[in-house]
């Protein structure tokens, strides 16, 4: 990291788009000032929003568009690409005998005792799938030589179905990748428009259904996400911000634009990942290290499961149905967010979501023609949130409409119309807390031992009858929930992970070999920090081993020492694998053999991050905050109860606020419960608990 | 009152909230034991296909928690810690203590090739539980069926482990049996990994809950499960609904004709196999606990597929079946391919509810076929024995088509993937796809079935191959057309098999073609539009598109 900071000539921008709200942070490392702003998304094109808002921002805080130094982006284009089917006309090369691989799947039936159950839809449908004739034996040998006229004939087919792209998968390709990588030439070539990528090099591992699914998934979103960046990139030009975005993927790393466009499938949960990333930091911060993270917006809510300091990772990472052999958080989404719409099912019911009235129209208190009430109308109608204004002033409420759209609801319901808004808050609140027991109960963790995290825009709003319906006792909502995910990518350091899969025999034989694709590994590393920009003392690179007995299929990762690859080299790694077999499966099998699955290397680049800034203590009494009251309806008395008010930007370290209390503040609103008091800590997260 | 809270009456010291975290932690302990098998576990059949279940017992054997993974072993698991009761003196048990067992008359499993691992967790120095799993071994092959003798090594439930000390001789007799005990010995280390995760965990439970707060919580989550299997049963209409099938295999020469007849009874199902033929000469005979599967699984599907799996589930259901039936087989029948008679027979209850229930019931489905290919591995000098179960097409539902390829019922075990087997095992793949006009025609159609074809490579396979359906085809529903049939391709060259049973040399040829689902609905009423699809995706051929569904 450089030391000499000039005021505003090194500017970092981190920008999350949501379903609704495109969220922008902006930090500049010489001054430590933070500032965060929302505007709404652009769902048509969402680089409408991110350029223009990041442009008001500038002028706003007074910076020049020249001198943003980085740009970070966490994006949902994949994610409801996928969601909403508007994907790519996909079609798919493969070997000759095997174009059903990618429907049949691995056989077996997703629910064991659901006889209406039903197969994902494969997104390349039967007649695009084509087949070849070409085969590699399990050594990577050719049994089958390719013939390009084949290959041209196939293509001449895929031309007349018109596919926009096209997936290249054949059997052992992660062994012998030159057959995938000859057609791919041969469709650039006859079909230059086309998106095109191989299994080898969207996810080189053995298991041919998984690896063709992920290549699919990549193809149909390939088209997508390069129509998106090719917007993006001109529109932030003509602001004049200049660097290329950095895409967070999946996994939490980062990324470029460019390897964005050509591995999509990478992003699929960038968004929420950025938000993880961010609950961490604001986590440690605050000495919190077990985190359920609640990140509730307009369209759905992500939660995932921090576990003493370490998100969790996806062991078998499907998305809608999709296996994704890359590497992911275990993030898990459900269709419950503001902008949910209530309604009535055959059977009577109140159901909320997943559809969702989005950003526009959004919620009928918008007033933009939206006729079907949402979570946030019910909240409105509650008058737990502000009844006449949303986002500091700047969006106009109508409660009436809201009240007017619960009633018809009501009616149909044979319930009062506060009854039926808070039945809204009972059901969403219900579907919020499955979605939690799946990432904690379902894996063995005890919600009750972690603090719930809450953010996104709505999440505070929820937070405390969440907690209770849990039994989680402690509910942190950081300063700025409704713009964590975008403030999460300034807070983290640069990471990005590469990967070297051979299989090798962990033997003295092998050191070169080893220490052969660890140099390689450090070259991609070294080449991507000089991308970067890094300098030598900001770098860092750890490296594991993903290991098994030769007989297994399954690995075990672990750290590898420092050094040179030698012979103590690999003892201490075989001797690091038996300690970790012995942990996880409580036994070693000291007569077989084990071996190297795959080689991978994580290189942190340090860069100028984000600070949470440590603030003095209250001077005044809590009562200073306060700036009037609200009538809330709180079941808990059957009622409107006169509730305080407090602005959130008031609110001091050690201040206490004693529910029932509503928080207000530009981006959000904090709802504390009756038994429930918030505390103000250092760095002006709300520390909500239960007073009994 | 929300339907949760209703069927959670309230219990002295123990709230609602507690005994559903204690369900969720116990059904979690079960599928962290499963995955822990299949990730150190060798053999294919484990670790590709995870054919295999875990479970845990309350002190009397009944099971409390078990895996999601393969119905039919929900028999296989029922009776083996009751049966162990039985055998051992209490007293003698000691921590650390596991027991081997595998034979389907006393307590195993259903057939040989499950070997079962139980263990009991001790906690405050008593039994509070016994944790079980069960894989399925690909081993004992190429054997005869006259009679469980020949089918492979019996062993009832002994002490592999005596207080954590391993048996060496009990292990040796067991491996010398075995076909392939380099794999043997590293899947039971898997079990074994299994079962030591399932007592860990149990036991860190009871620090956390207390011994009895985790008791009572069981009992509570049988009721609960005896409460929702009762309200489930309620919504069938009561009367006695039967249906009888003409049962074909490449096992038997003859039809064999099945029966079965279902009475409902306000809240209480019974179920009647009068009729079912004797047990037989072959490998085809259930034991009593394979029927129980059968039928627990059809009312898991009909009722409420959520309710935990336990043995609350299981009181308001009576079975009766002929003993010495080939659905209640006595020793000493042999038992290797009961789920050739356990998917008809759940098809078959299905097809008598749909009589009740037409909306929730499926037309005909697939079988299992097997193929099993024995050899020496050129490679490795090592004896090799490569086995896998195919799925096919599942039948039609009242407003859906039934899935394509897929296993359907009692079994749901992957596939190999091509990448694997190939690397493991000397032989290739060389294709692997559904065919055309194999789905029954419907207005909802049929799933359709599977081709998979393999060979031998470098060395000379005994190869083991079929299943039922191959002249009785899945019925189809409400006038929907049947499924197509099962059958054996053979390559140039290769003498016909007999039974299941033959030869291929090195380079030589054999394939499944299994079975497709029966449709539901007449086919001329299917949406034009479905029709035009599947003739464009060649999920159908011209000549049925225009000659069975009328297309113009």
């Amino acid at each position: 990291m450089s030391d000499h900071l000039d005021r505003g000539k090194s500017l970092r921008i981190g920008v999350d788009t949501g379903g609704t709200f495109t969220d922008i942070s902006l930090y500049d490392p010489a001054t430590e000032e933070l500032h965060v702003w929302k505007v709404s998304s652009t769902t048509a094109d969402p680089s409408e929003a991110i350029a223009d808002g990041v442009k008001d921002g500038l002028d706003a805080y007074g910076h020049d568009a020249g001198d943003v130094v980085y740009f970070g982006h966490g994006t949902t284009v994949a994610t409801n690409a996928l969601i909403q089917g508007r994907i790519a006309r996909t079609g798919m090369i493969t070997t000759a005998g095997f174009r059903d691989v990618i429907e049949i799947r691995r056989q077996m039936r997703p629910e064991l005792y659901d006889l209406q159950m039903e197969k994902p839809e494969v997104l390349a449908r039967r007649d695009r799938r084509h087949e070849v004739r070409e085969r590699v034996n399990f050594d990577g040998s050719i049994r089958v030589p390719i013939s390009e006229e084949e290959v041209r004939e196939v293509i001449a087919r895929l031309k007349d179905q018109k596919v926009e792209a096209i997936a290249i998968g054949f059997l052992f390709a992660y062994l012998m990748p030159e057959h995938e990588a000859l057609v791919k030439r041969l469709v650039a070539e006859e079909m230059p428009e086309v998106f095109v990528c191989t299994s080898a090099e969207v996810a080189p591992e053995y298991r041919e259904f998984e690896r063709f699914s992920t290549t699919v998934v990549n193809a149909a979103l390939g088209p997508v996400m390069q129509g998106y960046l090719d917007r993006l990139k001109p529109r932030l030009e003509a602001h004049g911000i200049s660097p290329r975005p950095h895409l967070t993927q999946s996994n939490g790393g980062v990324i470029s634009a460019q390897e964005a466009a050509n591995f999509p499938v990478r992003t699929v949960l960038s968004g929420p990942a950025a938000g993880v990333a961010g609950a961490l930091e604001i986590g440690r911060a605050a000495g919190i290290e077990d985190i359920i993270t609640f990140d509730m917006g307009g369209t759905s809510s992500d939660v995932a499961l921090i576990d003493k300091g370490r998100p969790q990772l996806a062991t078998d990472a499907e998305v809608h149905g999709h296996p994704i052999k890359v590497p992911m958080l275990d993030i898990h989404a459900v269709g419950a967010g503001g902008g949910s719409i209530a309604n009535v099912d055959g059977g009577g019911h109140l159901k909320v979501g997943p559809d969702s009235a989005g950003a526009v129209p959004g919620p009928v208190c918008y007033g933009k023609g939206n006729e079907q009430p949402t979570v946030t109308d019910a909240n409105v109608v509650l008058q737990v949130l502000n009844p006449t204004h949303l986002l500091g002033g700047r969006m106009e409420i109508d409660q009436q409409k809201a009240k007017a759209a619960i009633a018809r609801l009501a009616d149909r319901l044979g319930l009062g119309v506060m009854e039926t808004a808070q039945g809204i808050i009972s059901v969403v609140t219900a579907n919020m807390a499955k979605a939690i027991r799946v990432i904690s109960v379902e894996r063995g963790y005890d919600p009750r031992d972690y603090v719930l995290m809450a953010f996104g825009g709505a999440g505070p709003v929820h937070a405390a009858r969440l907690a209770r319906e849990l039994e989680i006792r402690r509910v942190l909502v950081p300063r700025n929930p409704g713009i964590l995910c975008s403030m999460g990518l300034l807070l983290t350091d640069l990471k990005a992970y590469f990967s070297a899969g051979r299989m090798t025999p962990l033997r003295p034989e092998s050191a070169a070999s080893v220490q052969n694709d660890f140099s390689g590994l450090q070259r991609q590393a070294d080449d991507w920090f000089d991308r970067e920009g890094i300098v030598a003392a900001d770098r860092s690179v750890t490296r594991t081993a993903d290991l098994r007995y030769h007989g297994q299929a399954f690995e075990l990762s672990v750290d590898c020492p420092e050094g040179e690859v030698d012979e103590r080299f690999l003892d201490e790694l075989r001797s690091r694998f038996e300690a970790a077999h012995r942990q996880v499966y409580g036994y070693i099998s000291s007569d077989e053999a084990i071996s190297i699955i795959a080689l991978r290397l994580v290189a942190t680049g340090r860069v100028p991050k984000a600070r949470l800034k440590i603030h003095p203590p209250a001077t005044g009494p809590v009562s200073d905050a306060v700036i009037g009251s609200r009538y809330v309806w709180l079941p808990e008395a059957g009622s409107f109860v006169a509730c305080p008010l407090y602005d959130r930007a008031k609110l001091a370290p050690g201040h206490v606020v004693p529910g029932p209390a509503i928080v207000e503040q530009m981006d959000s609103t904090t709802l504390v419960l009756p038994g429930q008091s918030a505390t103000v800590d250092a760095v002006l997260n709300l520390l909500l608990e239960e007073n009994d | 009152m929300s339907d949760s809270t209703m069927l959670w009456p309230g219990n002295a010291g123990i709230d609602s909230i507690t005994v559903e975290v204690i369900g969720s932690a116990l059904s979690t302990i079960v599928d962290q034991m499963g995955k822990a098998l299949i990730r150190a576990a060798y053999s294919a059949n484990i670790k590709e296909r995870r054919d295999c279940s875990a479970a845990i017992f309350d002190t009397e054997g009944y099971i409390i928690a078990q895996a999601q993974q393969i119905p039919f072993h929900l028999g296989s698991l029922l009776d083996i810690t009751k049966e162990t009761l039985r055998r051992v003196d209490i007293s003698t048990l000691r921590e650390g203590d596991v027991f081997i067992g595998n034979d389907a008359y006393n307590g195993g499993s259903t057939h040989l090739n499950d070997i079962v691992f139980l263990e009991p967790v001790f906690q405050g120095g008593r039994i509070v539980a016994w944790v079980a799993n069960i894989a399925h071994h690909s081993d004992f092959v190429d054997r005869g069926h006259a009679h469980i003798f020949q089918e492979g090594l019996r062993i009832p439930p002994v002490r592999l482990y005596r207080s954590g000390e391993l048996q060496q001789d009990v292990m040796d007799l067991v491996l010398l049996n075995c076909q392939v005990p380099h794999e043997r010995i590293n899947d039971f280390r898997a079990q074994m990994a299994a079962n030591r995760l399932g007592v860990q965990r149990y036991q860190a439970l009871c620090v956390r809950y207390g011994i009895d707060t985790i008791a009572t919580a069981s009992d509570m989550l049988m009721d609960y499960s005896e409460r929702k299997a009762r309200a489930g049963i309620r919504r069938i209409p009561d009367g006695r609904y039967s249906f009888q099938h003409d049962f074909d295999t490449s096992l038997w020469p003859d039809i064999l004709s099945l029966a079965v007849a279902v009475e409902v009874r306000d809240d209480e199902l019974w179920f009647d196999f009068e009729g079912c033929p004797p047990q037989t000469r072959s490998g085809l005979n259930m034991v009593f606990t394979m029927l129980q599967a059968c039928v627990y699984y059809v009312v898991k599907t009909l009722i409420d597929a959520d309710t935990p799996a336990n043995a609350g589930f299981h009181r308001p259901i009576h079975i009766s079946a002929p003993l010495g039936s080939i659905v209640n087989s006595v020793a000493p029948a042999a038992v290797y391919s009961r789920h050739d008679v356990g998917q008809r027979l759940i098809d078959m209850m299905l097809a008598a509810f749909s009589q009740a229930i037409p909306d929730r019931v499926p037309a005909g489905s697939t079988g299992v076929t097997v193929m099993t290919m024995s050899g020496v591995h050129p490679g490795t000098g090592r004896f090799n024995v490569y086995n896998e179960s195919m799925g096919g097409g599942m039948g039609a539902r009242l407003t859906l088509d039934g899935v394509d390829g897929i296993h359907v019922h009692g079994t749901n075990s992957a596939n190999i993937p091509v990448e694997a087997l190939e690397s493991e095992h000397p032989l290739t793949v060389d294709a692997y796809e559904l065919i055309q006009d194999s789905g029954g025609a419907g207005k909802f159609r049929g799933g359709m079935a599977i081709r998979r074809r393999l060979s031998p490579v470098g060395h000379e396979a005994t190869v083991n191959l079929g299943g039922p359906l191959n002249r009785v085809p899945a019925w189809g529903l409400d006038g929907g057309l049947p499924g197509g049939l099962a059958r054996i391709e053979l390559g140039e060259g290769v003498r016909p098999l007999s039974g299941r049973n033959g030869i291929l040399a090195a380079g030589q040829m054999a394939a499944a073609v299994t079975s497709g689902g029966g449709g539901f609905g007449n086919p001329k009423e299917r949406d034009r539009e479905l029709v035009r699809r599947d003739l464009q995706e060649g999920r159908i051929s011209d000549k049925v598109a225009r000659e069975i569904y009328g297309l113009d």
